[in-house]
């Protein structure tokens, strides 16, 4: 095995552990409040209901799975809508692993 | 003689306001202007990369309300977009940037920035004409009524203003009716 084949599987295996999703993990964030800011100020209380932009007002469809089949199709959207709404509610970027928690509770709703 | 004098003096005077009533008539037809619709754009296509990107958090503000620069420094500073992040990648940014300007620089729509002056404002809200437009309306239909809550919400009243159209006819305040200034 060359250094080159090492490194990609080490890359693999160290993305294979971190995203090792945690549903429990993924509700409990989504509920976490960080300076009175939360996924819940404009996605609700419930995933399955619709959210409303806490300042616009705007309308926002369900993000739990079951009840809109549009939710996380498109690769490219839904790291750009973690970009902005991690910055947005916690003051920084979400890491891999919690991406994935919180994918893997959405889905399960 | 000097009666007569004065006759064809005011007969050529009545025929020229007249020519000139009837030549301002047909300008402002001809540029499908009149008192109805002096608030409505010339229709353009909507550009579906705005209305996803923009359009998913609030109404997508027809172009024409604000002058190309306003919109292009408000597209560099996206990391804090009125508070809000709404940061885009490079490519998507540049192309919504673009449609913003081009269509905002090539508009005959103009009222908007009377008085302007070199400011660039990045609320629409703040434009002198705009103040100007809303300054009759009491704040409970706006900011005190839970169905508009603020100015910038224009669709609220605005029935047709997300297709650039303001006309007063299509303006229609949630709990309080048409609105005739």
């Amino acid at each position: 095995m060359n250094l080159k084949s090492l490194i990609c599987l080490v890359i693999v295996m160290m993305i294979s552990g971190l995203t090792m999703a945690d549903q429990n993990n993924g509700q409990q964030l989504w509920n976490s409040v960080v300076n009175k800011r939360s996924c819940t100020s404009c996605h609700g209380d419930t995933p399955a209901d619709i959210g409303k932009h806490i300042k616009t007002g705007k309308i926002i469809q369900p993000m739990a799975l079951s009840v809109n089949g549009e939710r996380f199709q498109d690769g490219k959207k839904v790291e750009k809508w973690f970009l902005r709404n991690c910055k947005w509610t916690f003051g920084r970027e979400c890491n891999v692993q919690e991406k994935a928690d919180i994918l893997s509770w959405l889905s399960n709703q | 003689m000097k009666q007569k004098y004065i006759m064809i003096s005011g007969f050529a005077l009545m025929t020229s306001i007249l020519a000139f009533s009837f030549y301002g008539m047909g300008k402002s037809l001809a540029s499908g202007e009149s008192e109805h619709d002096e608030h409505r754009f010339s229709s353009q296509k909507q550009n579906p990369l705005y209305l996803e990107e923009c359009g998913s958090c609030h109404m997508a503000y027809p172009p024409q309300l604000l002058p190309g620069k306003s919109w292009s420094k408000m597209m560099q500073g996206l990391e804090d977009h009125f508070g809000e992040n709404a940061e885009l990648d490079e490519v998507t940014s540049r192309e919504i940037e673009n449609y913003l300007t081009q269509t905002s620089d090539s508009s005959s729509y103009k009222k908007m920035f009377r008085n302007l002056g070199s400011q660039t404002p990045l609320r629409i809200t703040e434009l002198p004409y705009f103040v100007h437009e809303h300054d009759e309306i009491p704040s409970r239909f706006i900011q005190g009524n839970d169905k508009v809550g603020s100015l910038s919400q224009c669709n609220a009243c605005h029935q047709k203003a997300e297709r650039g159209q303001f006309d007063e006819d299509d303006v229609n305040i949630p709990g309080v009716g048409r609105w005739d200034d």
